[in-house]
């Protein structure tokens, strides 16, 4: 039932902002006078739409008890929230906090030096212009990686290798595959395959096409999705914490829950100091990769 | 090997060593700090079997009660992305430099952005299950702010990407802000909007299933209680139903994206 509804609603949140306006006046009257409206179209898709998501809405709020006290209520909730992380505490921010981020930063060079040396293999077996026998096979294993959240796979990993940051690099890293495979093999498949020709009329190999053929074109954007996946699986790792598997969620987690909210403070400062400062290292190595 | 030396080849060849020893330097130090170690995984190859018979059979009687929390699941989802997607559309248009009013109005915006994007989506969580109470309200405020930082960023740089002309020819017949941005800005996006709509609704099933697990409602809730208690047998069917449900709406997304762009 959900799934029915959900296509509907969402896709069209989109046109619900932007084609509300147009939307629903074309259907209670023509916006032009003289023009009749087309036949057989009488209330224009993005009215149905705009219906459509309004209908989603309103069940999922109805249904989540959402009371007007509630939303009456958030401002000053959240004003208070926020006065409460301030001044952040420095101290605990130096002693606990940066070795947390730090450990947050190595679970998630792990989990990509994982995710990336195992995703290469894959993604070539799963190109459809370089294996089109396997393709089909490895695109649906690499699917089905990527469906499981990090968080869910760290959920066995815990108990498996013990507390620690070790299980979240592994669950880092076995997701990467999944989802840094996926998007190398559609780099591989849209490379040009015409230097393959040429290296096959020459008389080359299978690997010197591989090495003279397929590296030097789709090197430089793999290497650029590895450091972007870098870049997701910090914010992953960082959340990890919260099942034990080591980095700032879990303290995070433990200064809200003992309402220590200045420690929470420094908590949040240094996460987004960590995570802007990563970002920006690493997409300036991307734009150097990829203009080149 | 008869060849000449291409020129910088050299040079090239120090760089990348370079790199390569960096990276392994780095790699090494992180080893290092999580205590990785492959022998630690032989030894609890017992302990990983004794885990899978725990959680095998799966007690599929369980199944049944897990309609409702997948439910609220799901309608956390639908109203953290509807908020969120429609609360980046003016987020988005302040921060896109073509359609900015002011450069300083800009240069906030912008900056807001980045820092909405840094956090991921299980810290708003917690931060909106501290400030307003557990529950699946604070699960859909947590997904409508985590909505907004991803949307207004990809939609930004659609907007930045645009044919000026048209922006121009409304500016030119003496088009108000409001209407450059209606007829100048949005017909030329929309397509995209749209799209990152249906992939942030995607996202935020994928973030709903684990919110349960700092008290944000939806289907981890139930999972975080059978953690709690070990019930492992349970553990399994609530996995393997988060797994299939995950497909299922990847699949149904992935179709309506297909038709509607």
């Amino acid at each position: 039932m959900s799934q029915t509804t959900d296509p509907k609603t969402t896709g069209p949140d989109v046109s619900h902002s932007s084609g509300e306006a147009s939307g629903a006046k074309t259907s209670a009257e023509p916006r032009r006078a003289g023009l009749p409206s087309p036949p057989g179209r009488r209330i224009p898709i993005a009215t149905w739409i705009t219906l459509g998501i309004g209908a989603a809405f309103l069940w999922a709020a109805l249904g989540l008890e959402v009371s007007a006290s509630d939303l009456f209520g958030l401002p000053s909730k959240l004003f208070n929230q926020l006065q409460a992380f301030f001044p952040p505490d420095a101290e605990y921010g130096q002693t606990k906090v940066l070795p947390a981020a730090l450990e947050s930063l190595q679970i998630a060079w792990i989990g990509t030096i994982i995710g990336a040396f195992l995703s290469l293999p894959l993604a070539f077996l799963a190109a459809r212009n370089l294996a089109p026998r396997t393709g089909v096979i490895f695109k649906t294993f690499l699917a089905a990686v990527r469906t499981m959240p990090e968080i869910l796979l760290a959920i066995y990993f815990v108990p498996i290798v013990g507390l620690g940051a070790f299980a979240g690099a592994l669950a880092v890293g076995i997701h990467s595959i999944g989802t840094v495979g996926k998007l190398s093999s559609e780099v591989i498949e849209s490379m040009d395959t015409r230097p393959l020709e040429a290296i096959r009329a020459a008389g080359g190999g299978r690997l010197a096409e591989l090495r003279y053929g397929v590296l030097p074109q789709v090197l430089p954007e793999i290497l650029a999705l590895w450091l972007y996946r870098f870049e997701i699986n910090l914010r992953a790792s960082a959340v990890l914490g919260v099942v034990g598997a080591g980095g700032l969620g879990g303290v995070l987690l433990n200064t809200l829950r003992y309402r220590r909210f200045e420690e929470a403070g420094a908590v949040l400062v240094v996460t987004i100091v960590a995570v802007l400062l990563v970002d920006m290292i690493s997409g300036a190595i991307r734009r150097r990769l990829t203009e080149s | 090997m008869s060849l000449p030396q291409r020129p910088g080849a050299a040079a090239r060849r120090l760089r990348l060593v370079t790199i390569v020893a960096a990276v392994v330097a780095i790699t090494w130090w992180a080893a290092r700090g999580i205590e990785m170690s492959l022998g630690q995984l032989v030894r609890n190859i017992p302990q990983a079997r004794r885990l899978l018979n725990d959680s095998w059979p799966p007690d599929w009687s369980f199944l049944s009660r897990l309609l409702d929390p997948f439910l609220e699941t799901v309608q956390i989802a639908i109203l953290g992305s509807t908020v969120g997607v429609l609360v980046a559309l003016p987020v988005a248009v302040l921060a896109a430099r073509p359609i900015a009013p002011r450069r300083w109005i800009y240069l906030i915006d912008r900056n807001f952005m980045n820092i909405l994007r840094t956090l991921p989506d299980l810290f708003w969580a917690m931060l909106f299950a501290s400030a307003v109470g557990f529950g699946p309200f604070a699960g859909a405020i947590a997904l409508s702010v985590f909505s907004v930082a991803v949307v207004s960023k990809l939609l930004s740089e659609s907007i930045e990407s645009i044919d000026l002309r048209l922006l121009e020819a409304v500016e030119a017949s003496g088009g108000t802000w409001f209407e450059r941005v209606r007829y100048g800005v949005m017909p030329q996006v929309l397509p995209q909007y749209v799209s990152y709509a249906l992939y942030m609704f995607e996202l935020n099933i994928r973030a709903s299933v684990v919110l349960g697990l700092v008290g944000a409602g939806g289907i981890g809730v139930v999972l975080n209680v059978q953690l709690r208690t070990f019930n492992y047998s349970r553990v399994a069917v609530i996995l393997i139903a988060i797994f299939a449900f995950v497909l299922i709406i990847e699949r149904v997304s992935e179709a309506a994206r297909r038709r509607l762009v």
